[in-house]
């Protein structure tokens, strides 16, 4: 690579314009597990792979979807211990603007500072870029929304997006399922589907995660078998 | 120009305005006094929980500022805490409190504990010194069963089955004194903090207007807004007053023409487009 120069300072550009370790971060976020969002009529669901390195390790223990909020939860691919500074942070700015706006937090805002906080590590000295991008799922007075947050601080709306290591295969598969008209449900099955492209082995209610939030607003975490209950429907 | 250097900011009070504040009391000027809740709140243990109470009435020196205030306020689902004192430090404290133990909610995926909503009130109390004036009862019902506790400006607390506090607390006292016994069911724990807010109602005169209750037991809180509203407002007239004309004397009459100061003139240019 000719940028190779100017690849290992963040806050250098190289002569193409580009800042390396961006580049270099989204790598990193191609090789972490699958990782999908879709936007519903009613509701989002968001869902990833849960692949443990070792059959040893408590599975119980291990939460890749995470809440925000009461009605915003958020999933990654990438680095974990990435997104929990990232999701600590957002957890704080959503509790200082219910305390400076005694309103609850819009999801575009929230999504506008989680932004911002990774923009700030890709211009400051003596850090790097996060490795992980964001899906973030909410319901609030605008009806339901997903965004997908990248490394460089950079967020889009999406219909249904998806991330990591079978990112293409993935979002092939979205763009022909996905309907507008689509409701919560038909969503959650197309999630599982998607998943189920190209996983690995044997898929259950443990080794997939799967976040929902519908018109209640709040969001919650599947259990496993629940899970296993909406495979047991696919199939 | 230079920039301006910026300090580092440094936590807790700031005691800086004090001299002048010292200054300006030695040359006369009124303070103005601050918006006192002036309060009666009360606390109980019955048996499958706790049940808070207290008056509404928010006061400014010897005016009544807020018939019907909120003085019950939200920590956690399962915390409430009765605020007396300064109206705004208790607001505040509250809700800075409550902020911190949501955090502390989606860090460890637990239900908060009243100890945890305790320990922050006093630590945060006691660095204020007690220039931040909350007194306060904390009630709420966790894994580890039904609390109860109150906490005082300078940031010590008490653990106890029942507790008053405010102005009103001692009227409010009297009545738990001689009515409290271990074991009360949720009727008669309603019931007996009604009348202990009652007592702090028509005999203190920083307390009065209404009740407000709330009820937290394992995994249900019932916050009763107005329980009891024993100060209805009775109006001469529901439609209002009337005036007949001639009601008021007239004393002198002047009346002034308007001399018009500008010439209005029809046509002219047009404005340029």
């Amino acid at each position: 690579m000719g940028d190779s120069q100017y690849s290992f300072s963040l806050t250098t550009f190289s002569p193409s314009g580009k800042l390396v370790q961006i580049e270099h971060a989204l790598m990193a976020v191609g090789s972490g597990q699958t990782s999908l969002g879709i936007k519903a009529t009613n509701g989002v669901v968001v869902a990833t792979e849960k692949k443990l390195p070792s059959i040893l390790v408590d599975e119980t223990s291990v939460q890749k979807i995470q809440l925000m909020t009461p009605n915003i939860g958020v999933v990654y691919s990438g680095m974990g211990p990435d997104s929990r500074v990232l999701v600590r942070k957002s957890r704080k700015q959503a509790q200082q603007y219910f305390r400076l706006y005694k309103e609850i937090i819009p999801v575009t805002q929230l999504v506008r500072e989680t932004a911002t906080v990774m923009q700030e590590f890709t211009q400051s000295g003596g850090v790097r870029p996060f490795g992980v991008s964001l899906l973030i799922a909410g319901y609030d007075d605008n009806g339901p929304q997903l965004y997908q947050v990248d490394p460089s601080g950079s967020y889009f709306s999406w219909k249904a997006s998806a991330m990591g290591k079978n990112v293409s295969n993935a979002k092939t598969f979205l763009e022909k399922r996905y309907t507008e008209d689509m409701e919560l449900e038909d969503a959650i099955h197309t999630a599982i589907l998607t998943l189920k492209e190209g996983f690995e082995g044997q898929i259950s209610g443990k080794n997939i995660e799967i976040g929902i939030i519908g018109t209640d607003r709040q969001f919650r975490v599947l259990s496993s078998s629940e899970i296993d209950d909406y495979l047991a429907e696919v199939e | 120009m230079g920039r301006m250097t910026e300090l580092p900011t440094k936590g807790g009070f700031s005691f800086d305005l004090c001299t002048r504040n010292d200054m300006l009391l030695k040359n006369g000027l009124q303070m103005p006094p601050f918006r006192k809740t002036g309060t009666t709140i009360v606390g109980l243990v019955f048996q499958d929980g706790v049940v808070l109470g207290a008056d509404t009435r928010a006061t400014e020196g010897p005016i009544v500022a807020d018939k019907n205030c909120e003085k019950i306020h939200f920590m956690a689902p399962n915390i409430y805490c009765c605020g007396a004192g300064t109206a705004a430090d208790t607001e505040a404290v509250t809700d800075m409190v409550s902020s911190q133990l949501q955090l502390h909610r989606y860090a460890t995926g637990r239900e908060s504990r009243v100890v945890t909503a305790l320990t922050l009130l006093k630590s945060h109390l006691f660095s204020y010194q007690g220039h931040v004036s909350a007194a306060l009862v904390l009630g709420g019902f966790d894994v580890t069963g039904p609390h109860l506790h109150t906490v005082y400006p300078h940031g010590s607390t008490d653990t106890l089955p029942f507790a008053t506090m405010g102005s009103g607390s001692l009227a409010a006292m009297s009545v738990f004194e001689s009515k409290y016994r271990e074991g009360l069911t949720r009727e008669e724990g309603i019931e007996l903090v009604a009348e202990a807010i009652c007592a702090g109602i028509f005999n203190d005169l920083g307390s009065g207007s209404n009740v407000d209750v709330c009820v937290i037991t394992e995994g249900k809180t019932e916050y009763l807004r107005n329980y009891q509203l024993p100060n209805p407002r009775t109006y001469i007239s529901s439609k209002g007053y009337t005036f007949v004309k001639g009601q008021t004397e007239v004393l002198s009459t002047k009346i002034t023409s308007i001399q018009p100061k500008v010439e209005a003139v029809e046509g002219g240019d047009a404005m340029e487009e």
